[in-house]
């Protein structure tokens, strides 16, 4: 039996120990080192474009002279051939898109688009089986010579006429130049010059998302911003510091990935400065060997691929992390699979190497959870935590920054508002409370310590919100109001006969108490708004607008503090008068012997002992102000912002938790980081405890000794 | 001026205000539980209906709040004008000024309906089949005869369809899958003939709902607005029909209890902001029960291995630190603990051990009662341990020497003497306990509370208690209908009585424990010498 007792004991430190454990173990994978393994190398012609399937299963080569060829992975076998579409040898293509478009030009100069899918039997996994669409458009004349296809962008059918539209960049001998046309135009279409700054020759260039701007990367090392509305017309231009050598995009087309010629590597957003947009760098990553010469990008996340005739590597926009890096010989083309775990590389000799990558939580590092981070559409870089948009090419922003300064917000008001309530409560109760008196006090605070704290914070929320925003002045004028009645009424109380105030006041004093805080209401509540028309021009909200550029929320952390301290005063209380009650009465005896007061006592010799005491009911009550969730969640907005007004809200650690965890996909990223959430709260709150222990245990010991 | 100071040094000033602190915190406790006490049992008393002259034409309703003139805003009164189907809100504002010749018409009701919430009219007429049977006030009492006959039908089709259809279609979906994972051919059409039985009652109990349902459609009632617009709803759709202003103050106290039963014991209606919230009660109950079997056994084993079988040593002192520890972690942290320990972990194995056959939905490897009520377990040991503890230290020594003087081991003298003489405090622990547990939501809302249970956790299906399933509970339902709830202004009412119920179950138990442990100290310290 004795066994089976001490197993089940031994369970509860087991139960503590594998939840600590556990939550742990769930949060660990986010700081796992990303993990590449090489899967194979296959033999074939050399390629200008590859096309990776989702599965990663089967990859399409694209050659200018022997079609397109279906490829099953990793073993390289030859599924299919497509030999159809423009007449062979393609005079130039565009590099291949990640969703599979390409525009190529044919022996005979014509321009014809393709847009390849995958069309695979319900269920079927083998690539064997799958059919390869290349789904060929158009045929337009261009008139005048093109050098080399560079980029080309298909708007939707939004523009004239419904038509979808297509607009094409390529070099010409006389230099950069574009063209717009629908997709199945007949006639000849113009090229059309693009005008360089002179002494500038471009190496490459982009459209933007919607095809209205246009990047120019030239030798000079110039980044050129054209708006393509009408006649081009140069923008901005930045300075990279090396020749361009290749752009290209993240997922969402938002950042321009810059590559150099001596392998410098940076990401460039448009920032609005004084009203105009600029192109500016706002990630740079470290430097590549060699001429940067393409990139590729994942269609789950902000990681992109890399190359140059040496090296390929995958790179992650928002951390900057270097997820993958390989030194490979006479590199042709490189891709990355549309989910990120795939990354194939063919070199000049024909040589296609495969790897795969795991790096399911590349969106987060140390930096981007407890640092500043520049973030897409961001001017510059700030905490900031936004965990889902709502699209698919949004960047996930786990700064934790946020919700731990919303968390020591919350707790801060919080405790300025229970602190001196629960600690004079508890030396009243404890030195100057008849006992009666003190008998019926400790079962209504053990009440208030068992209040469901939904139902404080549905009170909150819904009623003293509200409630708060039409009498903001009034409340913050109550303490104020109240001690100038014990001002005003305490020299009366003197004047009465000793006996009547023997009888009637001491240890009575809390039956005062509450005619004296009625009175101070009343008085608070005449005169807040005459306070409010003098000296704050007759709106509480329009002056802290005015003057401060405050605004106030309905919800807001003077709400939360006053139902959070609610919560965590009996707490305090319960552990501070336990401290104060039992200081020996020796020392009491001693002092008062000695001719001091009760309230000199009370200050001067109780409360300095039964400190440790105090301490530790203070740290308690934080650990319990800290993990408070329910109360934060309805009586804030549960916005992440960082602000210490008191008058607008937060988001809390705790918080947080419960509003994102059910929607968080498992395993996924938003999953763990608010593991480490709800890590960081155990560790938070077992050390706030075990300091309290610690602490209470020493002043044990010390009241043995007296 | 040195009176003063002195008087000031004394400090009498201080201990005043110390007092006061004291008195803000009982007036909070007595405001707070006072405030959701008259909110929460006034909602249900009925009031009087206004009529009166609006600025855009008559207005009837209930007046709900009155704002008195603020600086240069006018006074302005809330009506509760109903009838959210036809003017697109229940509660309406206007300046006091703009409305004229209030009166309280005899004739006005109050009707409440299953959907679309209260309507605040005059009856047009009823028909029977389409054919007009009575107008104005004989309609009014052929539709009071006639409503109590619907109801019984009303509840007699819901009741067909809960309980019978709903145990049929578990049953046809249960076959479903074991037909597609039968091996035999002889498995097979066995399983065929048990669905063609199940599908041919399935179809009878369609046809006799189906009946039910023309039966309840016979009689259609025109409701007429004050404004003179009409509405055309079954009689069946009518839930009670109140003619407020010709109330007695008997009827109204007949009124309020009936409405009062009707939120204890009826499901609720129209997301949860109209009806009852017997699922809720019955789901927090349940819950807190499962809590407790598990709870007490772990909790008296760690009092018991702290108190009588450990020697004061470092075991010791850590298991004291973890469950120190365990009370003060957030309650949030256990739900996140639950969410990925028992629900992910645990009842994704059990899924794929036992459940494969249904996989991908999942049975256990989703939230549930029996993860909650596991979770919420872990959260109140400390709870149950603390007051075991003080309770076994409590028994008296000399009652434990007198046993294992008479030759019981330390066994026999634990279960035969010391458990019962602690039982009143380990009764005391587990209320505290229950109390927790009923007024948690944080961790529920991880580990498998909703909004709104399609069917409860014990039922007379097999295997009669289903601890897969999600349930509903009083906290949860709070902060949904209270805050997540499109209509919450219409819905605040049910919020405050929720929240008088919530209060009065965790007020009640604590009143309950604490006179316990009062009765248990004095007791034992009568005998302890």
């Amino acid at each position: 039996m004795a066994v089976i007792i001490s197993v089940g004991g031994l369970t509860i430190i087991a139960a503590v120990i594998g939840m600590m454990v556990f939550i742990a173990k769930e949060a660990f994978p986010l700081f796992k080192a990303p993990s590449s393994a090489s899967i194979g190398t296959f033999k074939q012609r050399p390629a200008q474009g590859l096309l990776l399937d989702e599965s990663g299963k089967a990859v399409v080569l694209v050659s200018p002279r022997e079609g397109m060829q279906v490829h099953r992975l990793p073993d390289g076998q030859l599924l299919s051939t497509i030999m159809d579409g423009p007449a062979r040898p393609w005079r130039s293509q565009t590099p291949m898109q990640p969703r599979g478009d390409m525009l190529v030009q044919g022996l005979d100069g014509k321009l014809s688009l393709s847009t390849l899918k995958w069309v695979k039997p319900s269920g079927e996994n083998d690539p064997a089986k799958w059919t390869l669409e290349p789904n060929w458009q158009g045929a337009l004349t261009v008139q005048g010579e093109v050098k080399r296809l560079l980029h080309f962008r298909l708007s939707d059918g939004s523009g004239m006429g419904g038509a979808a539209m297509l607009r094409v960049v390529a070099t010409t001998p006389s230099g950069l130049a574009w063209l717009e046309s629908a997709v199945d135009e007949t006639k000849p279409v113009v090229l059309n010059p693009i005008p360089l700054p002179s002494g500038l020759s471009a190496t490459c260039a982009l459209w933007n998302s919607d095809g209205r701007a246009l990047y120019v990367g030239t030798q000079e090392g110039a980044i050129l911003d054209f708006k393509m509305e009408g006649e081009p017309e140069l923008l901005t231009r930045s300075e990279f510091g090396e020749p361009v050598t290749a752009l290209g995009f993240t997922i969402g087309q938002t950042s321009l990935l810059v590559g150099g010629a001596k392998g410098k590597l940076a990401a460039y957003q448009q920032v609005r400065v004084n009203e105009v947009f600029q192109l500016q760098p706002f990630h740079a990553f470290p430097t590549l060997n060699g001429e940067v010469l393409g990139f590729s990008h994942s269609l789950r996340d902000k990681r992109f691929l890399a190359w140059t005739s040496t090296q390929v590597v995958v790179d992650h926009l928002t951390t900057e992390r270097r997820l993958f890096s390989a030194a490979v010989d006479q590199t042709a083309q490189a891709t990355i699979a549309p989910r990120g775990d795939l990354i194939l590389v063919g070199s000049k000799d024909g040589q296609m190497r495969s790897w795969s990558l795991s790096a399911p939580h590349a969106d987060v590092s140390q930096k981007t959870l407890w640092g500043k981070v520049h973030y897409e559409g961001y001017e510059k870089p700030d905490f900031v935590w936004q965990s889902t948009g709502g699209t698919d090419d949004f960047e996930p922003k786990f700064g934790m920054m946020p919700l731990v300064f919303g968390t020591l917000k919350g707790t801060l008001y919080a405790m300025l508002f229970a602190l001196p309530l629960a600690i004079f409560a508890a030396l009243y109760t404890s030195q100057f409370a008849s006992p009666n008196l003190r008998n019926a006090i400790k079962p209504a605070v053990e009440i208030m310590a068992a209040l469901p704290s939904v139902v404080l914070g549905f009170l909150a929320g819904l009623v003293l919100a509200p409630l708060f925003e039409k009498v903001a002045v009034e409340l913050l004028l109550f303490p104020l109001t109240t001690l100038l009645c014990v001002l005003l009424l305490m020299p009366f109380w003197n004047r009465l006969p000793q006996k009547w105030r023997t009888i009637w006041g001491e240890g009575r004093e809390v039956m005062w108490g509450i005619p004296l805080l009625i009175l101070g209401l009343l008085l608070a509540s005449q005169t807040g708004p005459w306070f409010e028309r003098i000296f704050l021009g007759g709106s509480f909200r329009g002056w802290l607008q005015t003057a401060h550029g405050i605004n106030y929320d309905q919800r807001n952390s003077l709400v939360v503090g006053f139902a959070m301290g609610f919560a965590v005063i009996p707490i305090i209380f319960t552990i501070s008068e336990d401290a104060l009650g039992s200081v020996p009465k020796s020392l009491t005896s001693a002092s008062l012997a000695c001719g001091a007061s009760p309230w000199q006592t009370a200050w001067r010799v109780v409360l300095p002992t039964a400190s440790p005491g105090i301490f530790s009911a203070v740290m308690v009550g934080l650990g319990r102000a800290i993990g408070e969730t329910m109360i934060v969640l309805m009586a804030t907005g549960n916005t992440p912002v960082m602000d210490w007004s008191p008058f607008n809200g937060m988001r809390t650690l705790a918080a947080n938790i419960a509003v994102e965890i059910p929607e968080a996909p498992l395993h996924g990223s938003l999953y763990r980081v608010l593991f480490l959430a709800a890590l960081l709260l155990f560790a938070f709150t077992f050390l706030l405890n075990t300091i309290a222990e610690l602490v209470r245990q020493q002043l044990r010991k010390r009241y043995e000794s007296l | 001026m040195k009176r003063f100071t002195q008087w000031l040094r004394r400090g009498n000033i201080f201990i005043w205000f110390s007092g006061t602190m004291l008195s803000l915190c009982l007036l909070m406790i007595v405001g707070l539980v006072g405030f959701i006490a008259v909110k929460g049992l006034g909602v249900f008393w009925p009031h009087a209906l206004i009529q009166a002259q609006g600025p855009e034409g008559a207005v009837l309703g209930e007046i709900t709040s009155f704002e008195a003139p603020l600086g240069t805003e006018p006074a302005k009164v809330q009506f509760r004008v109903g009838n959210r189907d036809i003017y697109g809100q229940d509660f309406k504002w206007f300046q006091a000024s703009e409305i004229h010749g209030r009166q309280e018409p005899k004739d006005a009701l109050l009707i409440e309906r299953l959907e679309n919430g209260t309507f605040i009219g005059r009856i047009q007429d009823i028909s029977q089949d389409g054919q007009p049977i009575a107008k104005a006030e004989a309609a009014v009492e052929e539709v009071k005869r006639r409503l109590p006959a619907t109801n019984k039908l009303q509840a007699q089709i819901r009741g067909i369809e809960k309980g019978a259809v709903g145990e049929l279609n578990r049953k046809l979906e249960d076959c479903r899958q074991a037909m597609e994972s039968a091996g035999s051919a002889e498995a097979r059409t066995v399983l065929e003939q048990q669905q063609n039985s199940l599908q041919s009652r399935y179809n009878q109990l369609q046809a006799e709902l189906d009946q039910l349902r023309t039966t309840a459609k016979t009689f259609t009632v025109t409701l007429l607005t004050v404004d003179g617009q009409t509405k055309e709803i079954p009689l069946s759709g009518i839930v009670r029909i109140v003619p407020a202003n010709e109330l007695s103050w008997f009827g109204k106290v007949r009124l309020y209890f009936s409405r009062l039963w009707e939120f204890v014991a009826d499901d609720p209606r129209e997301s949860n902001t109209e009806g009852g919230i017997f699922p809720a009660i019955f789901g927090t109950v349940m819950m807190v029960l499962i809590m407790s079997v598990m709870v007490v056994p772990l909790s008296v084993v760690t009092a018991l291995f702290l108190r009588e079988y450990a020697k004061d040593g470092l075991l010791v002192r850590a298991t004291r630190v973890a469950v120190n520890n365990l009370a003060g972690v957030p309650s949030i942290v256990f739900g996140v603990f639950g969410l990925g320990f028992f629900v992910y972990s645990v009842g994704g194995t059990i899924d794929q051990l036992f459940y494969s056959s249904k996989l991908p939905t999942p049975t256990y490897g989703t939230g549930g009662i029996l993860w909650a009520s596991l979770t919420l377990a872990l959260l109140t040991v400390p709870v149950v341990v603390v007051a075991t503890e003080e309770a076994l230290a409590a028994v008296p020594r000399n009652q434990r020497e007198a046993s294992l003087a008479l030759g019981a081991t330390k066994w026999q003298t634990i279960w035969n003497v010391v458990l019962p003489g602690a039982a009143p405090g380990i009764l005391t622990g587990l209320i505290l306990a229950m109390s927790r547990g009923a007024g948690e939501v944080a961790p529920l809302m991880l580990t498998g509370v909703v909004k709104l249970a399609p069917s409860m956790p014990l039922d007379g299906s097999f295997p009669f208690l289903h601890l897969d399933r999600k349930f509903m509970h009083l906290g949860f339902h709070i902060y949904d209908v209270g805050f997540q709830s499109p209509n919450s202004e219409a819905a605040k009412p049910m919020v405050f009585m929720t929240a008088l119920l919530l209060l009065l179950v965790v007020v009640l138990l604590n009143l309950f424990a604490l006179r316990l442990r009062r009765k248990l100290r004095a007791r034992l310290g009568g005998s302890t010498f």
